[in-house]
């Protein structure tokens, strides 16, 4: 399995998000500025990948019986450091994403790479796995926080552009650059059920782009048959 | 003996992994948890300057007959009072700073802890025009305070009535709590 193929897996042909349809919960909830959208999609990434070289490193000794258990475990564990370290040196990410950073716990896409991936391949693929899916994550969170922030709060780059003491912050008074006026936005796709809209929107576009290529890919096969 | 074996062996590994990771989590606890202590510390004393400045603030004790949804109550150098209240908002507890002047009138309130719904009930903890203005609403009441559909003065958050309610109640009890302390 060569990188090329992973990283496209990763983003588009099975991505996480848009093709496994897991882990949508945190998803919609916090997809509303791009601040948490980032911060979001990074924690997942650096979670996801430290998990999947430590199943992988075990996968020998761990017990097919307790094996959930110890995926269990050891996300938890990842899980709780990455929240410790926010809530010490990005406060602001940490009070904005607030128990969604726990809840990576039970995010599938973590438990679903280690007993899909990890937990029978190499450490090195599983680094590149987890890497690549959560990329793939961060694009789908970073795609549908745009989209949200936009058309919902009129805005770009809320809580990491424009903030009160710098143009780039960390700090959470980012207020983002605005595009449209305070106001006019439609206010309810920042709201949970916005997040089901500009989801099922991407999902329709993603499974019509791979039809797409699918039916183009059997052409040619065909063609080169004949 | 086997048998017995192949039960003892997955409860142990389980256990190994359990004990690494709680090290680990150990080691990364101490790292940080001065620093995550400072911070709160600094946002509370942002909050207390935010509603009520004063130099520095002096924890009043409660006593058991306190109403439930006090939680702090901070005399401030110069007068004044600061009081931490919890209510029930739509969406689970709104914990806010409230700043009382000795005239028992109120100088100003601040949402420290919500998870109010989003672009609703959400302004009135955020840093914004819309939220300012919310809050200033509250700078200069006294007695009951109450929103507009409950015969008050204040204006409710639009879509956000039992948050604004939530708020409107805690400012109320901070300010009778006050009244009581003198």
């Amino acid at each position: 399995m060569n990188a090329k193929k992973q990283l496209t897996e990763g983003l588009i042909t099975n991505n996480p998000v848009l093709v496994q349809q897991i882990g949508l919960c945190a998803t919609m909830a916090i997809s509303t500025t791009l601040f948490n959208g980032i911060g979001m999609g990074l924690s997942v990434l650096i979670i996801l990948t430290c998990c999947n070289v430590v199943v992988s490193a075990i996968r020998k000794i761990i017990p097919g019986q307790v094996r959930l258990a110890i995926f269990v475990v050891v996300i938890a564990g990842f899980v709780t450091i990455v929240d410790l370290l926010l809530q010490a040196f990005i406060p602001a990410l940490s009070s904005a994403l607030g128990v969604f950073i726990p809840l990576i716990v039970v995010n599938c896409i973590i438990i679903g790479r280690a007993e899909a991936f990890s937990s029978k391949e190499g450490v090195f693929l599983s680094f590149r796995d987890g890497v690549f899916q959560g990329l793939g994550y961060t694009c789908v969170l970073v795609l549908m926080c745009l989209v949200r922030e936009l058309l919902g709060s009129g805005t770009i780059g809320g809580g990491i552009l424009n903030g009160a003491t710098s143009f780039f912050t960390l700090d959470g008074t980012g207020a983002g650059i605005r595009i449209i006026p305070e106001g006019f936005g439609a206010g309810a796709l920042v709201l949970p059920f916005g997040g089901f809209l500009t989801l099922g929107c991407l999902m329709a576009v993603m499974q019509y782009a791979l039809r797409k290529s699918n039916e183009k890919k059997a052409r040619k096969e065909k063609e080169v048959k004949e | 003996m086997k048998k017995a074996l192949d039960f003892v062996k997955p409860a142990l590994i389980l256990l190994l992994v359990a004990a690494v990771v709680a090290l680990v989590l150990g080691l990364v606890d101490s790292m940080t948890r001065d620093r995550i202590e400072a911070i709160a510390e600094q946002t509370k004393t942002n909050a207390m300057n935010a509603v009520l400045e004063a130099p520095s603030y002096e924890q009043i004790e409660l006593g058991a007959d306190a109403p439930s949804d006090i939680d702090e109550a901070y005399a401030a150098e110069g007068g004044g009072w600061v009081v931490q209240v919890t209510e029930t908002g739509s969406q689970g507890a709104v914990t806010m700073m409230v700043g009382v002047n000795p005239d028992l009138t109120c100088s100003g309130i601040s949402v420290t802890e919500s998870s109010e719904t989003a672009g609703l009930g959400a302004i009135a903890s955020q840093q914004s025009a819309a939220g300012d203005a919310f809050r200033s609403q509250f700078v200069g009441q006294s007695g009951t305070v109450a929103v507009t559909k409950d015969g008050g003065t204040i204006n409710a958050l639009t879509g956000a009535t039992i948050t604004s309610r939530a708020i409107s109640t805690g400012v109320t009890a901070a300010l009778a709590l006050c009244e009581s302390l003198g």
